[in-house]
């Protein structure tokens, strides 16, 4: 049978919410990676049957933002395109779909993607202050437009913040930290592991600042075209353990330890990938990066939604017959430093396999082949990117040292995780 | 027959069809069979309720009057008395007892838009095509079918006059806004349309007369109707008009003056002071050659080399510009205007960012002009993508060089893009003098290299020079002409040799006046005498704006390319050590601050000193100086003919006048010349010669030849 194949695929920088790209839209920053990597590959879009982008916070003015995305790179009109949303996996969800559609012979050719602008989220109003503007719209005449304006309170003024409303679970009422520190509870994760944990992510990230070059479109901002921006502006070249240890737990003042030095950063970024059918890419000649073997997702408590990814590895090895020692490199998203932690010693659990029935498909995790570039503690988490940055970083990394297995896998908001198995 | 008429359901209809014509036009025959078809309907008009005027034509309704009836026109009385029979037609259509109502689906133009004008409705579709105006002082006249007299009484006074000064026309939309149509309709089911229009005037849901003026509030109407206000519109229509014609033009300032005289007067006397204003203005030189240039950028427009006509131009739809430098910034920006997807390639991304922010800067003042929404602005700007390597050149159609002036270096880039792009992608190079043929030597496959030669800036400058090497294979020109009109530029075919044909010829100016300069003349003075023969600069502000070592360099090149005659002054090369280099640098000839061109610096003139031998410039005068450094082209241009670098006199007059602004009322530098006479011209270059004892002066054999035979440019 065909394989999925992953032709190439470029990203944005990844940088810090309210920095270089401020002035950039979600869509603007997935029409750049759209467009360069079709540049960059040669590949005739004509030959592009569907186009799929994960996205969070979807932004009001681009309803089904790889609609607009498409139609911004210039693409032929012709070519249809929708807009995932799963989470922090939607980067993964946009690639699961289109193999999905290969597999179904619906596409031979799918470009797919994640986008996320964190700058860009909007305030929202409160539903009251809303009311009110309605009906001094509503109202014609001057005394029914103060007679609308009447109810108005203070309190109704004060907006709510769109990304501190997506960043928190509606169900169980946490908000993504207190989840992390749900975890870091559970397992008895110090800070100071965490805060290592953090340091190495840093590090390895500076240290990959040139490889990382290899995944990247340079993006000059407009409107002023000054700024050349080629490296992701997360990394901090100068951590250390005193500087971590110096900040205060941020989701729980008291007794926490989750800081913002050990959690994932608030972040801007776009990646694009070229998702094919084996065989259409080998009528067309192109060297594949790598394939897509196998993913699976799995469901866990929202309030507990960092362990994800220790459900979700045994059920996609199982899916393929594969042992988590076949994997010579893996990707788990650094959502918060403690929840990767916490999802390694659930794997490293002889019982946590024992509970949930997937003895065989769990192990310890080598550290030396985890996250090696770095990872969103340092490079940073724009929520609908992540997941196809991930594929993109491990299937780059596995090309550099000719490695044949990879793992990606993701915490989800909501409660979930995702696994997938990359081959070359 | 080019009119017809038929009855249907009592309602009358009157259809434009020219034989064997795409378009519409008031010849005088068409206008002698309204005339006799409306008496006949005069005296008929009982049985009818309403009268219907169409085209037949796609897309145009009535494109004016027969321009050339207009260049015809060599006495006042023959103007006048052509004017008037126009008029007294039109008076009898708007004289008629029925409802008439001008259905416009196309261009309205001139004439066609003065027919409608006389109706009592006029209504449009929505079809893009259409376009109402009147373009007459484009062609150095004003309306003379009533236009002056119609258009404000139907408009009011400040649209109409906008109209009739600025010659532009406007839209569909515009024009229902202004109410220069009464409704839109769509295409499809117009006949429909029109008819229920028709039942509604018959039911007086209209009224039988339209008010011929649409109520105004407010500003517009104290501008339209006070006796102050009108005075407000007709001294700023002058001021604009004086500050964009500089005097040269008098179309707009009759035409304003028109207006304003017979505002108040009835339709009689109104019409005869437009006839008597037409034909002052249609039998002048000026009139005359702005038609002739009329007829050279139509010609452009559709030119097709001699034995080409069977060649289908390839269509481009992706380019890729080598250079992010002012030249190449500028064309991407072109481009992507155009919505063609471009890959600009630069050497770092410094560079590549210089690049996107001019293209950028071009986009912001199209969006304050409102020429652009912003969302128009930014999804034309993302058509633009950068490289620093050939990633994306593989599907590149054609490839557009705009590095720097070196032959060294352009034959590296030339020798990289060759491995890159596909077999039989264009290849252009933008060089301002470099050989052509040359470049094309490092070139798989040369008979793809041509010189497409953009002036600057890019996006305003109309023309473009397209350089046929003798390898250059008729494919390549045919799609190369195709795509630069595609992009909205005038082309003109230019066989490859040093400095092809504007600069060529420019140099030779800009290099007179520097010898001018370091004879003693005062820049500010040279500046200004070439500005009211009409260029739109002096050649000192030219050469800033060009860049002072920009046009030095390309100086140099013609002088080592063509020889002693092109000798730089030597002035030019001292300023340049200076580090005058013009605009860019703040500094040149001028001062500039933030772009405005300030005083003249004073050091030019210090350095001009010591070169200058009262011997050379004594007993010049400023006639003898404009001689020296039109003349001087004039040679010029008979040598690029002579050597057969392009074909005819006109190419050399659309490129002068569209590629340096030389005055299109002058007609072109050749006609202007044939207008002084070559006898005049070679006695001038043989004194002159003498004179300042140089060559440069020396009349070439072409013209030489022509002043034997009596001959001129164009005859």
């Amino acid at each position: 049978m065909d394989r999925i194949s992953i032709i190439d695929g470029i990203r944005t920088p990844f940088c810090k919410m309210g920095t270089v790209f401020n002035d950039l839209s979600a869509q603007e920053l997935g029409r750049i990676v759209t467009q360069e990597l079709i540049e960059r590959t040669g590949i005739d879009p004509k030959i592009i049957d569907e186009m799929i982008f994960g996205c969070v916070a979807q932004p009001p003015d681009a309803a089904n933002i790889s609609r607009v995305i498409a139609l911004l790179s210039g693409l032929p009109k012709t070519i249809p395109a929708f807009t995932v949303h799963r989470n922090c996996a939607s980067g993964i969800e946009s690639v699961v779909t289109a193999a999905l559609k290969i597999q179904g012979g619906e596409a031979d050719c799918i470009l797919a993607g994640g986008t996320e602008s964190m700058s860009n989220i909007p305030f929202f109003l409160t539903k009251q202050l809303q009311e009110i503007i309605w009906e001094f719209i509503k109202a014609k005449t001057l005394p029914e437009k103060f007679k609308a304006l009447s109810p108005l309170k203070l309190k109704y003024l004060s907006p709510r913040v769109g990304l501190q409303m997506g960043l928190t679970d509606p169900v169980c009422g946490l908000n993504m930290g207190q989840t992390a520190e749900v975890l870091a509870k559970e397992f008895g994760i110090p800070r100071e592991e965490q805060d290592e944990f953090a340091l190495i992510s840093h590090q390895r990230a500076m240290k990959a600042r040139s490889t990382l070059r290899e995944e990247i479109v340079p993006v000059i901002p407009g409107p002023d075209y000054k700024n050349v921006v080629q490296d992701d502006n997360g990394p901090r070249e100068n951590q250390t353990m005193e500087a971590l240890a110096k900040l205060r737990p941020f989701f729980d003042r008291e007794t926490g330890t989750v800081t913002a030095g050990n959690s994932s950063q608030v972040t801007d970024g776009a990646v694009a990938l070229i998702v094919m059918r084996e065989s259409k890419a080998r009528e067309l000649r192109l060297q594949p990066l790598g394939y897509l073997k196998a993913f699976a997702f799995a469901g866990v408590e929202p309030h507990r939604m960092g362990i994800g990814p220790a459900h979700a590895i045994p059920k996609v090895l199982k899916k393929a017959g594969m042992k988590l020692s076949d994997m010579q490199a893996i990707e788990i998203n650094e959502a918060f430093a403690v929840q990767v932690l916490a999802c390694l010693r659930a794997l490293g659990s002889a019982q946590f396999a024992k509970e949930f029935g997937y003895e065989g498909f769990t192990g310890e995790i080598d550290r030396s082949i985890l996250n090696v570039n770095g990872g969103a503690v340092a490079l940073g988490h724009p929520v609908g990117a992540t997941g196809s940055r991930l594929i993109l970083t491990i299937l780059k990394h596995m090309k550099r040292n000719n490695l044949n297995l990879g793992l990606v896998s993701l915490c989800v908001g909501g409660g979930q995780g995702a696994a997938v198995i990359l081959e070359r | 027959m080019s009119l017809y008429f038929r009855i249907e359901n009592n309602i009358g209809t009157i259809e434009f069809d020219l034989p064997d014509s795409k378009v519409n036009l008031l010849t005088a025959d068409v206008l002698k069979k309204l005339d006799a078809l409306l008496d006949d309907l005069k005296s008929n008009t009982t049985s009818l309720k309403a009268l219907l005027i169409v085209s037949k034509k796609k897309d145009v309704f009535i494109a004016g009057a027969d321009i050339k009836e207009i260049a015809g026109i060599t006495q006042k009385q023959e103007g006048e008395a052509k004017s008037k029979a126009g008029q007294n037609i039109f008076n009898k259509l708007e004289d008629l007892k029925i409802p008439t109502v001008a259905v416009i689906d196309g261009v309205a133009l001139g004439g066609g838009c003065e027919l409608a004008l006389a109706c009592w409705y006029r209504i449009a579709t929505f079809n893009e095509k259409v376009g109402i105006g009147l373009p007459e002082v484009k062609l150095g006249i004003v309306p003379g079918f009533g236009g002056t007299y119609r258009l404000p009484r139907v408009i009011g006074l400040s649209e109409g006059l906008k109209m009739i000064v600025s010659g532009e026309t406007i839209s569909g939309r515009q024009a229902l806004k202004v109410g220069l149509v009464d409704r839109l309709f769509p295409q499809k089911g117009l006949d429909e349309y029109v008819g229920e229009f028709v039942e509604d005037i018959k039911d007086k849901k209209r009224p039988a007369r339209p008010s011929p003026l649409k109520k105004k509030k407010g500003l517009p109407a104290f501008l339209d109707t006070s006796l102050l206000g009108q005075a407000i519109v007709f001294r700023e229509a002058t001021k604009n008009v004086l500050k964009k014609t500089k005097g040269f033009y008098p179309a707009p300032l009759k035409a304003i003056e028109a207006v304003q005289k017979t505002i108040y007067l009835n339709r009689e006397r109104a019409l005869d002071m437009e006839a008597k204003t037409f034909a002052e203005l249609a039998v002048t030189d000026i009139s005359k050659n702005l038609v002739h240039v009329f007829y050279l950028s139509e010609k452009f427009k559709k030119f097709v080399p001699a034995g080409a006509e069977q060649i289908a131009p390839k269509e481009i739809r992706k380019c890729a510009v080598v250079g992010a430098g002012i030249m190449g910034g500028g064309i991407a920006q072109l481009l992507s205007s155009k919505d063609i997807a471009t890959r600009m390639k630069d050497i770092n991304y410094d560079a590549i960012a210089k690049g996107l922010k001019a293209a950028y800067k071009i986009y912001e003042s199209a969006i304050k002009t409102r020429r652009l929404k912003k969302y128009e602005a930014n999804l034309k700007m993302d058509k633009i993508t950068g490289t620093i390597d050939y990633s994306g050149f593989q599907n590149a159609e054609m490839v557009i060089e705009a590095v720097v002036e070196n032959m060294e270096v352009k034959k590296k880039v030339f020798k990289e893009i060759t491995n890159v792009v596909p077999e039989d992608a264009i290849l252009c190079t933008n060089t301002s003098a470099l050989s052509v043929t040359e470049m094309a030597q490092v070139v798989k496959n040369p008979s793809r290299m041509i010189g497409l030669h953009f002036f600057n800036p890019v996006h305003r400058m109309p023309l473009v020079e397209i350089i046929k090497t003798d390898l250059t294979s008729p494919q390549t020109i045919v799609t190369t002409l195709q795509f630069a009109k595609r992009i909205g530029k005038t082309p003109i075919l230019v066989k490859d040799c040093c400095g092809f044909l504007v600069n060529r010829i420019l140099l030779a100016y800009i290099n007179e006046a520097g010898y001018l300069l370091q004879e003693g003349g005062k820049m500010e003075d040279i500046d200004r005498t070439m500005k009211q023969f009409g260029m739109p600069m002096g050649p000192f502000e030219l050469t800033d704006e060009v860049g002072i070592d920009v046009g030095y360099k390309v100086l140099q090149i013609l002088y080592s390319g063509l020889g002693q005659r092109f000798q730089p002054a030597v002035i030019f090369k001292q300023i340049y050590e200076k580090g005058y280099l013009g605009k860019k640098a703040g500094k040149g000839f001028y001062f500039y601050k933030d772009g405005k061109i300030g005083n003249s610096n004073p050091d030019i003139q210090q350095i001009g000193k010591p070169l200058s031998s009262n011997k050379l410039s004594a007993g010049a005068d400023e006639k003898e100086n404009v001689q020296r450094m039109v003349y001087i082209m004039i040679n010029e241009a008979a040598r690029c003919l002579e050597e057969r670098v392009i074909e005819d006199a006109a190419t050399v007059d659309v490129g002068m006048i569209m590629g340096t602004g030389f005055p299109p009322f002058r007609g072109g530098l050749l006609r202007y010349a044939d207008r002084v006479g070559m006898e005049a011209i070679v006695g001038e270059l043989k004194r002159l010669e003498d004179r300042l004892q140089s060559e440069r002066f020396r009349p070439c054999s072409y013209l030489l030849e022509l002043q034997k035979n009596k001959k001129s440019f164009y005859h």
